[in-house]
């Protein structure tokens, strides 16, 4: 099905062919076009039961329950779950911060450092992949000062191509308005979807939540990959550092080792705030740091919700 | 603060290197582009207070420890508080010791006295400073140069009984370096302060400090001083003694006084034995003394029937604050004729002064006038007269060295005023034209407290304000007024030497005052003369320790034997050790003058003011202590850049590693790096 022969620097065939044996699965009913693998809020034709109804007349006579109007004596309709395709949008976040990569060498050996959008690439890249290798639609927004580029879900392979396009063109550069963006996609995407966003997410936790929540009430099924640089986590430069902020904010002076303890206390206090929000706002979150391999965090997110749906 | 090694201090600046490294290190930032800012602007708001305040005592704790390590390599010495003169080693260091009676003075608590806790305290010091060269100045003679140890047994150091002439001894100094000191001198001082050791109102003071200013060496003073009164203590002395007949027996009739030497407040009237010896005879009075002062007037000691009534004594008191005051050597014996020479021009006037010479003042004395032309002068009996009584021309030639012989063996002299004034002048003094007074005027002032006018041994004043004085001579030359007239004209009147020159300058005849008329103050006048002209002449003859009378008599051809006294002092400083001398045919008492009884301590500042101008610190001396004043302190600038080591690495540990949140740890570098944050 994949029949696209330019070469993807994020696409590494190998880990994809591996993972495409984990489907991707929403965690949430999708409402689909096409059959596909997803489960349905409508009643289908899957062979999967889900519950008696009363007989009302113009149902199909087909359908009923003969068995149970024999011990009974009243009619029934068996009814089954609908299988159907789903739409993954994704969001990546290309503001100018997503240009950071550490100078330190990779703590796993064999894998270079890469800056978070680079790592953003690879996940979108095998999420698209592996969404459209089953059939759903994939689209894409970058997400900058507001939104760059945009392709709405389709599900043709000439469209993920499209959107592998959008993937390789993206660069990182501006502010951030992320909050503003998701609540514009929330509005401008009707139809229900997995929305996976990826992004550094450095902006203020409260900010987010609003737009989580608003993703949630239009029915979306939200995950969430958050890159962190280690260098952004350690904080241990050794020399006094004049910091150029990435997102054009201004330059800051500090003398690392002095404020390292200030640093890290703010950072946890950023991260712990930010995962009660993923928790009340029921966004599937995953925290990654881009010096692991990309395919452990694609096959940790899909072995996940597979998981999850067995359990339903 | 003084060190050793000053040149050591030349490496202070390097106290800056912290801060230097600091600034290098600000300087070597690096440059990264970052996306977290968000986290940098609320750590930089974290900064708290403390955390710079943190900061600069980290600072400030390593540039301590630079100063530590710099001022110990410089061995600095502890001369305390107050000593904040600095300098280093001195290549030259003179000791002056006061060792006056007042130095003998100790602390109830303490066994040393003030001079043997100063003498041990400067061995100390100076051992410690190791000085190239270290020089003691005794009393009389050359600098002696001894080791510092030795000051502790020095004989030349010893206890005496004169005061010490601190200016003098500073004027030996300066000679000596001047002479021969090529490089630092330290001039060490160790005294009580007492006014009549110091003698600050002499004007020496000032012409010296200049003479120390200037001197291409640099000097340095150091003061020991032991300020502190003795408490309790009481000084006895013999104001007065003399031999007088009952029949065929001898009686010692002596006047005692015992002094308060420190009085604070309102005195507790105590009551003390007086014990006299004489010839091994012991007798013991006992006086109350309610007030500063107490006095056992014409107390008399029977002497026995024997042909000669030269002898001495001793009188003690029980042990006190200060051993040195508490006893006095005394020596009597008949007195000498009582012969005076009078020279006179007119006869009138020759015949007062022979009337008032010629009457002796008590039955037991032997008194005579000579009547001496002025052309027979050289045929007077000049080795039997104890005074001259001179009406006339000073004297001049041949008459002049006579006078002059007379006047060095102690001799006193009274010039009169002659009716027709010459030229001529002796002794510094001449006479120039006569000024009548009318109306006649009264003396106005007098010294009452001292020479030929003062007040009586009971107290009462001589009625010198009764004179009346119609006529006055002028007198030239430089002289100490003993009684003034209204205006400041001199009556009577002294050279300021002390040689024994007097004058008067109006004449006893009725027509020039009343002097003969009232009588007493002349008689008084005369009668004093003689008997200072007396002293040299006695027998017996008392002494104060340290006075030109008693160097000049112990330095003469008789040679001075011990009778009474303390052991181990030097026969060559008889004249300054209290005892009892038998000096050729006489017997001489020396003991510690008045002024040691009476003089007060002077104040710091007054002493800190001799030395204005100059390096100078002062350093309170421990009676007891044996301690040196000066003792190196490298130790304690060690410990306290180990302590600044310490306080700095325990500021500079992480803080992470004492905080109570965990997810802070995670970020370390060197902890847990990234699981945690990602779980």
């Amino acid at each position: 099905m994949f029949s696209d022969r330019q070469p993807r620097s994020f696409l590494d065939p190998a880990a994809l062919a591996r993972l495409a044996g984990v489907p991707l699965v929403a965690r949430r009913p999708m409402v689909g076009s096409v059959s596909g693998r997803h489960a349905s809020p409508h009643r289908g034709s899957s062979v999967e039961f889900a519950e008696y109804r009363k007989y009302v007349p113009g149902d199909d006579l087909r359908r009923l329950d003969w068995r149970a109007f024999g011990r009974s004596d009243r009619f029934y309709v068996k009814e089954y779950e609908a299988d159907t395709n789903l739409r993954l949008m994704l969001v990546l976040d290309t503001s100018g911060s997503m240009a950071y990569h550490s100078i330190k060498p990779a703590a796993v050996p064999g894998v270079q450092p890469l800056s978070k959008l680079d790592y953003a690439r690879r996940i979108c890249g095998g999420l698209g992949y592996l969404a459209s290798q089953q059939g759903d639609a994939v689209g894409i927004t970058c997400a900058a000062g507001g939104i760059v580029r945009s392709l709405p879900a389709r599900r043709s392979p000439a469209h993920l191509r499209l959107v592998f396009d959008v993937l390789d063109e993206a660069a990182p550069a501006g502010p951030t308005r992320l909050p503003d963006v998701l609540h514009e996609l929330a509005e401008t995407t009707r139809q229900r979807a997995l929305v996976v966003i990826v992004s550094d997410l450095f902006m203020p936790p409260e900010d987010l939540a609003s737009a989580f929540g608003h993703l949630q009430f239009r029915r979306h099924d939200v995950a969430v990959f958050q890159l962190l640089d280690p260098q952004e986590l350690a904080f241990d430069f050794q020399r006094p550092t004049r910091f150029l902020d990435l997102e054009g904010g201004g330059t800051i002076f500090a003398d690392p080792i002095e404020i390292a303890d200030r640093y890290h206390q703010a950072v946890a206090a950023y991260l712990e705030q930010l995962r009660g929000i993923m928790l009340e706002t029921g966004v599937d979150y995953h925290r990654v740091a881009t010096d692991g391999p990309a395919e452990q965090v694609l096959a940790r997110f899909l072995v996940g919700r597979a998981a999850g749906r067995s359990l339903r | 603060m003084t060190f050793l090694q000053p040149w050591v201090l030349a490496a202070l600046p390097l106290v800056a290197l912290p801060l230097i490294i600091h600034l290098i290190n600000q300087r070597r930032f690096q440059t990264v582009q970052w996306g977290g800012m968000m986290f940098l602007v609320a750590a930089k708001a974290l900064s708290s207070g403390y955390s710079r305040l943190r900061h600069w005592l980290i600072m400030l704790l390593r540039m301590l420890a630079v100063a530590g390590v710099i001022l110990a390599v410089g061995r600095p010495l502890s001369r305390g508080w107050l000593a904040l003169a600095g300098g280093g080693r001195p290549d030259t260091a003179i000791v002056i010791l006061d060792t006056s009676p007042s130095m003998q003075a100790r602390d109830p608590n303490v066994a040393d006295s003030k001079l043997a806790s100063g003498r041990r305290q400067l061995a100390q010091s100076l051992a410690t400073l190791a000085p190239a060269h270290c020089l003691f100045l005794p009393a009389t003679g050359r600098p002696l140069e001894i080791e510092p140890e030795e000051l502790i047994d020095l004989p030349a150091a010893a206890p005496t009984a004169a005061p010490t002439a601190i200016a003098d001894r500073l004027q030996t100094a300066y000679d000596f370096i001047r002479e021969n000191a090529a490089g630092t001198a330290e001039i060490w001082i160790c005294s009580d302060g007492r006014a009549n050791d110091w003698a600050i109102d002499t004007g020496g003071w000032a012409g010296m400090r200049d003479a120390f200013a200037k001197l291409p060496q640099q000097v340095r003073f150091q003061l020991v001083a032991f300020p502190a009164p003795a408490v309790g203590n009481l000084a006895v002395r013999v104001t007065d003694q003399r031999v007088q007949r009952r029949g065929e027996a001898r009686e010692l009739v002596v006047r005692v006084q015992v002094t308060r030497t420190d009085v604070q407040g309102t005195p507790e009237p105590v009551t003390i034995p007086l014990k006299f010896e004489i010839d091994g005879v012991v007798t013991v009075v006992d006086l109350a003394v309610t007030g500063r002062e107490a006095v056992l007037a014409d107390h008399v000691l029977p002497l026995g029937r024997g042909a000669e009534a030269r002898g001495h004594g001793r009188i003690s008191i029980p042990a006190d604050a200060n051993p040195a005051d508490n006893e006095f050597y005394f020596v009597f014996d008949d007195p000498p004729p009582r012969v005076t020479l009078v020279v006179a021009d007119d006869d009138g006037v020759g015949r007062l002064l022979e009337l008032a010479a010629s009457i002796p003042p008590s039955k037991d004395f032997e008194s005579r006038a000579d009547r001496v032309p002025r052309g027979a002068l050289a045929t007077a009996a000049w080795d039997e007269a104890a005074a001259v009584l001179w009406q006339g021309p000073l004297p001049s030639g041949r008459e002049a060295e006579l006078v002059g012989a007379f006047l060095a063996r102690g001799g006193q002299v009274i010039f009169f005023p002659p009716e027709h004034p010459v030229a001529e002048s002796f002794a510094g003094i001449s006479w120039r034209t006569w000024v009548s007074h009318e109306p006649a005027l009264a003396p106005e002032q007098w010294r009452t407290d001292q020479d030929i006018l003062a007040n009586t041994l009971a107290g009462g004043a001589l009625p010198l304000g009764e004179l009346m004085i119609r006529r006055t001579c002028e007198l030239a030359g430089e002289v100490v007024p003993l009684a003034s007239l209204p205006g400041g004209v001199p009556l009577f009147a002294r050279t300021p030497t002390g040689t024994g020159v007097y004058c008067c300058t109006t004449l006893p005849t009725s027509r020039d005052s009343s002097l003969a008329g009232e009588g007493i103050v002349f008689y008084a006048m005369v009668q004093r003369a003689i008997d200072r002209g007396l002293t040299p002449l006695a027998g017996a003859r008392q002494l104060d320790a340290g006075s030109a009378a008693a160097v000049q008599a112990q330095g003469g051809t008789a040679a001075w034997t011990r009778l009474v006294g303390p052991d181990g002092a030097l026969s060559s400083d008889a004249g300054f050790v209290s005892g009892v001398y038998a000096a050729g045919g006489r017997l001489v008492a020396v003991n510690r003058p008045l002024a040691e009884d009476t003089a007060p301590v002077l104040s710091d500042e007054r002493i800190d003011a001799l030395f204005r101008g100059l390096s100078y610190a002062r350093i309170s001396g421990e009676p007891g202590s044996g301690e040196s004043v000066v003792q190196e302190i490298w130790r304690a600038f060690l410990i306290a850049m180990l302590v600044a080591l310490v306080a700095e690495g325990i500021l500079s540990l992480p803080r992470s590693q004492s905080a109570s949140d965990g997810r802070s740890r995670s970020f370390a570098p060197g902890g847990r790096p990234l699981e945690e944050a990602l779980a």
